[in-house]
């Protein structure tokens, strides 16, 4: 038998946990992949990889990206090796979040009426009011079920002892389930028949899911509430998820000029008159959905909206004021959180991190900069981050500066070691850092995640950041059924 | 025109509807065994579509590569869909002057192409479902093209006639290989599943989820795939062009020629119209598809007899 030099060339990084291979060989999960692709041959693969770039452009799976001039259109980059976990990890994985997003849940509640969580002591109240997505708003408003996390990407990464650390609780309006959906239509393609023969869970309830949860919060009585997505619009870059959700679900796909509110109630401009909708699920974020109450120069929201979501005469998914609950130096607290409201101990750990408003932490984190990821606070898309190790001393200048400024818009954390997964790229395997991204789905009847998630790769070499706006691609990930 | 290039011009058509709704049934099922956990094999399709013995069926409902590659490439295979296209090409040749130049360009590009061991490569080794959109495009390019170019005549209403006619019969045969889940003896979660894929294959879900909201039950799915009038794959929606095609035949008819016909379609179309379906009670949905199915041969028989001079 020839050597398989596709598997047996593979780089492993020194001091990184890899995803498939450890020093014994294969792990378990990844064998029946592994014996799949070990007998093609080398243009095979590449065939592969050229039919899923095909795929993707002619199913329109693509993002927009404006900055650069011209409109141009771009595939999400795919990898064809999908990311497996076995089942035990998995059921881990689903209990932390299930617990954590119990816990966050409750911490919005709790914040936004009587704030135990702050007259016991648990969290400082500066840290709560200083944070700029905590909505005054929001305070004494009762959302339906009491549910504000409707929809959470818990993004998960791995450090090189192999332990799962959650890095952000996407409570807002996270993106990215109809990749997950994509790649996983799009492995069943290239790699016929492999799939049933895996025990993959499958992911294809979601939209179901989502679907059921968004009915289940109408409040009216009528025989079925009327659901809408509202999307800012083509411009947006999830255009494509917007419209590939409205779709599976049926429901309109809508846009702020669509909508009018009247009398705290809202509705839909449609050739048959004025209709009524019940369910919004947004992706519109916080600051630009009501130009009566938050930015007054949006022309992204609906004037009105926030009084009748206040009286209850429309349902919001997620629910405004989410991002006191995401805030990166709230996320410090999560863990104390789930102490306090639940109970429990947590089940998946926090990365250490370090608040800058502390002067002491402060000077701790000046000292050992190199070895430090520096955040802002209210950013996101892998924007306003220093990595030590790979910043230039004036970057690091420069950060310190805006840090001692406002040291309560940063946070700082120790270099995580992601873990690397095998990317197949010009023509061979090569290692590249991965974090998992699972959705879950706060409904009346509880919380569903779906056995799968975003695994996304950050494709340039020796790169930590995984973010799509910064080079990151993304991975089909399968989440192994028990077995029998 | 003809009693013969009427026979082959309605034959051309219902070939290629034939054609597509097999593909298209081809399509979902292949996406369910990737996909679905509770997936059902192939051996109904095989019954369904396929001219193999049962020993035989039981060898080849195991091998994807086999089935597809029997059920669309076999030339040996009389229904296959190559030789519902070989068919096709040589009905279109037979009455080139009653068709346009552009139509029989598309049928004849169609069979260069399901002839291409490329396409054959694609469907049974790398990706059925491209091979498969491939030539269900090739399906779409020909009705395309009728409905671009050829004059609304006496052949135009042969087509459209055979086109609406396969339609309604491959959609209640379609429903009838998918009957059990309509049985309330299937586990829920399961018959909504199967019932997706039975929407999937008669391009129905999309109208489906945005017309009911999400929720599948029999009772709907019914609903849509029998009454609705805006649904092209519909029963009530064949039946109705059936009819308006048929009235279109008056007078180039023989009166008595036309009475029959317009009398059978009339009671099809009514039959479905006011029949009263429950998916509770299976038997008589069964029965109800027979029938129809029934019905909609005798409709082909009497074009046979009083159309085509095959008596």
């Amino acid at each position: 038998m020839p050597e398989n030099t596709l598997l047996n060339s593979y780089p492993e990084l020194a001091n990184v946990w890899d995803e498939m291979f450890r020093a014994e060989g294969t792990r378990p999960e990844y064998r029946h992949f592994v014996t799949a692709i070990e007998n093609l041959a080398g243009t095979e693969m590449t065939r592969k990889a050229e039919l899923a770039k095909k795929l993707f452009l002619s199913q329109g799976v693509t993002f927009t990206v404006y900055n650069s001039g011209e409109g141009i259109e771009k595939i999400f980059p795919f990898d064809i090796i999908p990311r497996i976990i076995n089942h035990a990890e998995w059921q881990r994985i689903e209990a932390g979040i299930k617990q954590r997003l119990k816990a966050l849940n409750i911490f919005l509640k709790d914040i936004y009426h009587q704030q135990f969580i702050l007259k016991d002591g648990i969290m400082p109240a500066a840290l709560v009011y200083s944070c700029p997505q905590f909505l005054r708003e929001m305070m004494n408003v009762n959302v339906p079920h009491d549910i504000y996390t409707h929809i959470a990407g818990v993004d998960l990464i791995r450090d090189n002892d192999g332990e799962l650390y959650v890095l952000e609780d996407n409570l807002r309006t996270p993106s990215g389930v109809s990749y997950m959906l994509e790649n996983r239509s799009i492995t069943y393609r290239i790699f016929p028949d492999l799939l049933p023969k895996s025990n993959v869970l499958p992911v294809k309830d979601y939209p179901d899911l989502l679907f059921r949860n968004l009915l289940a919060l109408g409040s009216r009585q009528a025989s079925e509430a009327t659901v809408v997505l509202l999307s800012p619009g083509i411009y947006n870059s999830a255009y494509f998820e917007h419209s590939a959700l409205a779709r599976l679900m049926g429901i309109r796909l809508v846009e702020s000029r669509d909508l009018i509110v009247h009398n705290h109630f809202v509705y839909m401009k449609t050739t048959r008159g004025l209709e009524r909708v019940d369910v919004i699920y947004r992706r519109v974020d916080d600051e630009y959905i009501d130009p009566l109450v938050f930015r007054p120069d949006s022309a992204l929201g609906v004037s009105g909206l926030y009084w009748a979501y206040r009286k209850g005469n429309v349902a919001i998914v997620n629910a405004m004021g989410n991002g006191v609950a995401d805030d990166k130096a709230v996320y410090c607290y999560v863990p104390d959180m789930i102490r306090y409201y639940l109970n429990e101990e947590p089940i998946l750990k926090n990365v250490p991190t370090h608040r800058l408003d502390d002067p002491d932490k402060r000077q701790h984190v000046f000292d050992n900069m190199e070895r430090m990821v520096i955040k802002r606070t209210n950013e996101s898309g892998g924007y306003g981050m220093l990595i030590g190790n790979c910043a230039t001393d004036e970057e690091m200048a420069d950060f310190r500066t805006a840090i001692s400024q406002d040291p309560r818009s940063f946070i700082a954390q120790p270099i995580i070691n992601l873990s690397s997964s095998p990317c197949y790229i010009d023509g061979v395997l090569q290692p590249r850092r991965v974090d998992l991204r699972p959705f879950a789905l706060y409904g009346p009847s509880g919380i569903d995640i779906v056995p799968g998630g975003l695994t996304r790769v950050a494709l340039r070499e020796g790169s930590l950041v995984v973010n799509s706006s910064q080079g990151g691609g993304s991975k089909d990930t399968w989440v192994l059924g028990p077995e029998n | 025109m003809l009693s013969r290039v009427a026979d082959t011009i309605y034959w051309l058509a219902r070939y290629l509807e034939r054609s597509q709704a097999m593909l298209q049934v081809l399509r979902i099922n292949y996406i369910a065994s990737q996909d679905e956990q509770a997936f059902e094999g192939w051996k109904p399709l095989l019954y369904t579509y396929g001219d193999l013995t049962e020993e035989e069926v039981t060898a080849t409902a195991a091998d994807t590569a086999l089935v597809l590659g029997h059920l669309i490439f076999d030339r040996e295979n009389a229904v296959s869909v190559y030789n519902n296209i070989v068919q096709g090409r040589e009905n279109a040749r037979a009455v080139q002057d009653h068709i346009t130049k552009e139509v029989w360009l598309s049928l004849n590009d169609y069979y260069h192409v399901i002839r291409q061991d490329e396409v054959a490569r694609q469907v049974q080794v790398e990706d059925p479902v491209s091979g498969i959109d491939f030539l269900i495009k090739q399906g779409l390019l020909f009705a395309g093209t009728v409905q671009h170019t050829m004059p609304r005549d006496e052949g135009y209403v042969f087509l459209s006639m055979g086109k609406f006619l396969e339609r309604a019969l491959q959609t209640t045969d379609i429903m009838r290989l998918k009957r059990e889940a309509f049985s309330p003896a299937t586990e829920p979660h399961q018959s909504a599943s199967a019932l997706r894929y039975l929407l999937y294959a008669l391009f129905g879900y999309e109208l489906y989820t945005k017309t009911y909201k999400g929720v599948i039950t029999p009772e709907n799915v019914l609903e849509m795939l029998v009454y609705d009038e805006d649904f092209p794959h519909s029963l009530a929606y064949s039946l109705a062009q059936l009819v308006r095609y048929c009235e279109r035949l008056r007078d180039d008819s023989l009166p008595e020629s036309y009475d029959h016909l317009h009398f059978l379609i009339g009671k099809a179309k009514n039959n479905v119209a006011y029949s009263s379906l429950t998916a509770i009670d299976g038997p008589a949905l069964e029965q109800f598809l027979k029938q129809t199915r029934g019905e909609l041969l005798d409709i082909a028989a009497a074009l046979n007899t009083y159309y085509f001079g095959n008596s």
